[in-house]
């Protein structure tokens, strides 16, 4: 496997102790790597840390083997980690144009205005509601203006934490349609998603984390196939949400 | 109605000044959750600086402002970076009253030190000369500082709405995390927006200095006043700070034209004491981050 991202031992808290406690994880090069698991398993934790909102007290995060683990989240964005979070991340008294132009804000002047060509090509919600304002917009729009925020800096590795949460089936798809649609231009995805299913049904790789540390890690349709993942997280109400969603 | 109107349009003057005083006091409290008790300090050093350029140089105070918002935004990013950086952020918005009330006192001292507590007032040959305008009388000092405050806001407005530090500035106020991961260094974004909120404070005591006398305790009750405004307009929103200022500005003036100038001093507490009643959140109702 071709990895360009590289977790080993990872320990990491807040003030009362550690969340995480020895995650080992691969991001394969170019796929979709789904990160499932119960509530408090550590899952946002993970992408908190390796995009830098949050240092690590023991352990490595490695991209293409270089050792980006500690840095600021700054350093960890100009290495090509953008990370969409699982809150509402827009800014919502701006529009939505001036919340993609924040997408490129670490950018040149004349690189942003090349970015946002595409970007408006491949979101067309960017153009079409450029003058309204984000927090006007429905939770799954908003999520597919996030997510075209993310892509303006043509990142190595997107992380996306439950870019499902809250929104109904019908958003559900487009945003994870939108996943899959990054993937095959060729953005690699560590995506955390509670709704395990549809998680793993657009991932080529798949792990599941319990109590801070990845307990199961494989192909992400073995996974799906596997009778104790279905069982504690694709259970019926899982397959029936996933089933619609 | 000849009274009234001429009341009206002293109060629409002083407004646009009590706007340019604020919006810096909203600017750092929108990007930090700072309510910089200093700002009025900050309008009376310059005020002081102005009268001093005035008086040994022979410069004019509004050209001073060319040399007033430079040094006092340094002081302030100094401000930022010695006395507001080290403070932890969830007990910020406590504890800056403290730390700049002390920055206030502190700066008193000094001014008191240099300029004792005698009245000054800065008194350019053209203080005295007034328009007439549709048989209403205009004094021109108030008219340019009316126009100098309109100037620096909406070159404010034009930074904060069009530029990219202008959106680090909005971004940070309406989600700090957010504008963190798409790389805005909030530390800089505070020490430079703490800068700029004082700045334009002492941009706008340059021009107080021409159309009132002030000593350095001055400042209690110009701050009195804006943390009215502030409150009155919402805090953290800037259109509300400006709505709120012209509106003080306008009450002051009819006030002191109908019962007496004294009594104008009570406005901001009639106001407040009005608004908090029937509207707690302010004109502008931003009591929640993200409005700026």
């Amino acid at each position: 496997m071709d990895v360009v991202l590289s977790i080993r031992g990872l320990f990491a808290g807040y003030d009362r102790g550690d969340i995480l406690r020895g995650v080992d994880l691969d991001v394969e090069r170019g796929g979709v790597t789904c990160v499932i698991g119960p509530n408090g398993a550590g899952k946002s934790t993970v992408l908190k840390v390796v995009s830098g909102l949050l240092r690590p007290r023991a352990g490595d995060v490695a991209l293409d083997g270089e050792r980006i683990s500690g840095r600021s989240a700054r350093q960890i964005l100009d290495h090509g980690v953008v990370h969409v979070p699982q809150e509402r991340s827009l800014f919502p008294s701006m529009s939505v144009w001036d919340n993609v132009l924040m997408g490129g804000y670490v950018l040149s002047r004349a690189a942003l205005r090349r970015r946002i060509d595409e970007i408006v090509s491949r979101f067309p919600i960017v153009r079409e509601r450029r003058r309204e304002r984000a927090g006007s917009l429905s939770g799954g729009e908003q999520k597919l203006v996030e997510i075209a925020r993310a892509m303006i800096l043509e990142p190595r590795v997107v992380l996306m934490d439950e870019p499902s949460m809250g929104l109904d089936p019908k958003a559900r798809r487009v945003v994870f349609a939108t996943i899959r649609q990054l993937n095959d231009a060729g953005a690699t995805v560590l995506l955390v998603e509670q709704n395990a299913r549809s998680g793993l049904e657009i991932a080529g790789r798949g792990a599941v984390m319990e109590t801070g540390a990845v307990r199961l890690e494989g192909v992400a349709r073995d996974l799906l196939d596997n009778p104790e993942v279905a069982r504690l997280y694709l259970g019926s109400a899982a397959r029936s949400l996933g089933d619609r969603g | 109605m000849r009274l009234f109107v001429q009341a009206v349009i002293l109060g629409l003057l002083a407004g646009g000044v009590y706007a340019l005083m604020a919006s810096g006091l909203t600017l750092a409290f929108g990007i930090m959750r700072v309510i910089n008790v200093a700002q009025g300090v900050m309008i009376i050093l310059g005020a002081y600086v102005s009268y001093t350029l005035f008086t040994h140089f022979g410069v004019d105070p509004f050209l001073s402002v060319l040399f007033v918002v430079p040094v006092v935004f340094v002081l302030g990013v100094v401000i930022e970076l010695v006395f507001i950086r080290p403070l932890r952020p969830s007990e910020r918005e406590e504890l800056s009253l403290l730390v700049t009330w002390a920055v206030a006192l502190g700066i008193e001292g000094v001014l008191g030190l240099v300029y004792s507590t005698t009245y000054r007032s800065t008194i350019p040959s053209y203080a005295n000369a007034a328009w007439r305008i549709g048989g209403f009388a205009v004094l021109q000092v108030q008219v340019y500082a009316f126009g100098l405050s309109v100037v620096i806001l909406a070159v404010l407005g034009v930074v904060l709405a069009k530029t990219r530090f202008g959106r680090a500035v909005r971004g940070t106020v309406q989600n700090p995390a957010s504008a963190a991961l798409l790389g805005v260094d909030e530390r800089k974004v505070a020490a430079i927006g703490f800068g700029l909120s004082v700045a334009t404070a002492a941009a706008a005591g340059a021009v107080y200095g021409v159309v009132t006398p002030f000593n350095p305790g001055s400042h209690y009750d110009l701050i009195s006043l804006l943390l009215t405004i502030i409150v009155l307009g919402g805090m953290g929103s800037l259109p509300g700070t400006v709505v709120a200022a012209v509106l003080m500005g306008v009450s002051q003036a009819l006030l002191a034209t109908y019962i007496s100038p004294t009594s104008a001093k009570l406005t901001f507490f009639i106001l407040l004491i009005g608004i908090l009643v029937v509207r707690p959140q302010g004109l502008f109702g931003a009591v929640e981050r993200g409005k700026l």
